[in-house]
């Protein structure tokens, strides 16, 4: 649970498109290897609160990564002081082959590729999901969808982050592979992670999630 | 032997042409802009050379060094001010506004400076490798400052590959050309890799326009003749695929070659636009301005 010394620390933070507002005044603390789901219906606004602290969309309030007030709209910030954003539909890299696509998540702290592929950040992600090893020199666009999560999340677990955040990660996937998916997610948290999952299914994430954080109408219930 | 020295020359041509299209196609990859502006900055190259040494009277190393960073300043400058303004800012422009707009603009502001300091005479910068042309296969000639062109255009692709396939930044690159948001995931500035290859390619254009220049001369408008066929040969590949563009750029310049050395010498250019639009005519699906990556 959050103590003193929170991860993350969110205050009255509000995220807006346009006039519509998605978020409103979410209030929360997530403390240091705490494992977190963030539930509600769809389009209540989780993937917004996700959007919001990782950087990607305008937000306002305040957010602190470990005490240290982050800058708002700074997703680079945001992956270096290790935060790590696996989003929606993974935004990987199509044309790029599946070891590049997880390569990359190196790039967070490293700009040196030999120091990339030597790391044990990289060696780790690789070795997350096995039966990604005989696809790693193929295009991630030709993956299928749940190899391309896992190489999503693999990538995101190259940036050696301190938060993983991962966004509906068995979106459209078979529940073979979701499984999966849950194996990976509760490896990473073993590893003294802190992970928030965003999920509209919450007893799959509470397999793994100590506590959740509902989200109803754009406010945290 | 005619056939055998028109191909010379149109590959000659056609590798700037191909220098060219890839500087166009890699920056709008990750830019989402058109740089309409790439042929002003080698005549910014051919006519800054040429006006340090034979006015200033500078060395030639020397006229070389501050005409390649004044390229790569007017570059930094232009990217930091104007686009950064035009996409970054809080009235960020979209679509063919910002495509085509801010680098047309661009290239007419070189082209107004360069009239005012270098006048509407052909120039050239001084040959780096003076002589007579090479002869070979006893009838086949190549300029000097041609197998210069070839020596560095086939450099600089070597050294474009190498960066993307065994540098974390060239792959970087390539990240913020397929997917920005994904980019930015994990770090990446896609607003830093446009303007280091905004500046990287300004630099090599200008390179370019030097080397060349003894063979053609240049005039203060000559840059935007230079952007349209890199442009067109760009437009061949759809703007996204480095690899169909230099496979236009040197098919263009071959065919331009052979238009002039076998059709006419006076209208070889104009028909080569003619034989391009029949070709987009035929094979409208052979040109196609595909959205860089969103995201």
């Amino acid at each position: 649970m959050a103590g003193d010394d929170p991860a993350l620390r969110v205050t009255g933070m509000s995220v807006a498109y346009g006039n519509v507002v998605a978020v409103h005044d979410a209030t929360f603390t997530v403390g240091k290897g705490d494992s977190v789901a963030i539930v509600g219906p769809n389009g209540n606004g989780k993937s917004s609160i996700l959007m919001g602290l990782a950087g990607l969309v305008p937000r306002s309030g305040r957010v602190e990564i470990f005490n240290a007030p982050a800058p708002a709209g700074d997703v680079m910030w945001m992956s270096r002081r290790g935060l790590t954003l696996v989003p929606e539909r993974r935004q990987l890299y199509p044309q790029l082959s599946a070891a590049d696509n997880i390569l990359l998540g190196c790039y967070s702290w490293t700009r040196s590729i030999r120091k990339a592929r030597r790391s044990a950040a990289f060696a780790r992600a690789v070795e997350l999901f096995p039966e990604l090893r005989s696809h790693l020199d193929q295009q991630a666009g030709t993956l299928s969808g749940g190899e391309q999560q896992m190489v999503a999340i693999a990538r995101g677990l190259a940036g050696d982050p301190k938060i993983f955040a991962v966004d509906e990660p068995c979106l459209g996937l078979a529940e073979s592979v979701s499984g999966r998916v849950y194996e990976a997610l509760a490896r990473i948290h073993e590893d003294g992670r802190t992970l928030i999952v965003v999920e509209e299914a919450p007893k799959r994430a509470l397999r793994i999630c100590a506590r959740q954080i509902e989200v109803r109408n754009g406010v945290v219930v | 032997m005619k056939f055998g020295n028109l191909i010379i020359a149109g590959l000659v041509t056609g590798s700037i042409y191909a220098v060219f299209a890839v500087c166009i196609a890699v920056w709008y990859r990750v830019a989402n802009i058109l740089n309409l502006a790439v042929g002003d900055f080698a005549m910014i190259g051919a006519l800054g050379v040429d006006n340090l040494v034979r006015e200033k009277h500078w060395s030639l190393p020397a006229a070389i060094a501050a005409t390649l960073a004044a390229a790569a300043g007017t570059a930094y400058v232009y990217d930091r001010i104007v686009l950064r303004l035009a996409q970054d800012g809080r009235r960020r422009q979209e679509g063919i506004v910002i495509i085509f707009f801010f680098t047309f603009a661009l290239s007419f502001f070189i082209d107004g400076v360069a009239k005012v300091l270098f006048g509407t005479n052909v120039h050239a910068a001084p040959a780096l490798w003076a002589g007579n042309s090479l002869t070979f296969l006893s009838g086949l000639h190549l300029e000097r400052a041609g197998l210069l062109v070839l020596a560095c255009a086939v450099a600089s692709g070597l050294l474009f590959t190498a960066y993307i396939r065994y540098t974390l930044s060239g792959k970087a690159m390539e990240a913020c050309g397929e997917n920005h948001l994904g980019a930015r995931i994990v770090g990446i500035d896609p607003r830093r890799y446009r303007r280091i290859i905004f500046v990287m390619t300004a630099v090599l254009a200008a390179v370019f326009g030097i080397l060349e220049s003894p063979i053609t001369g240049y005039t203060f408008n000559s840059g935007a003749t230079i952007s349209v066929t890199g442009f067109i040969a760009a437009a061949y590949g759809g703007f996204q695929k480095p690899g169909r563009a230099v496979a236009a750029g040197i098919g263009i310049g071959i065919l331009e070659a052979l238009l002039g050395g076998y059709v006419s010498s006076q209208y070889g250019q104009t028909l080569l636009y003619a034989v391009l639009a029949l070709v987009v005519l035929v094979r409208p699906g052979a040109m196609g301005l595909q959205p860089a990556a969103g995201g």
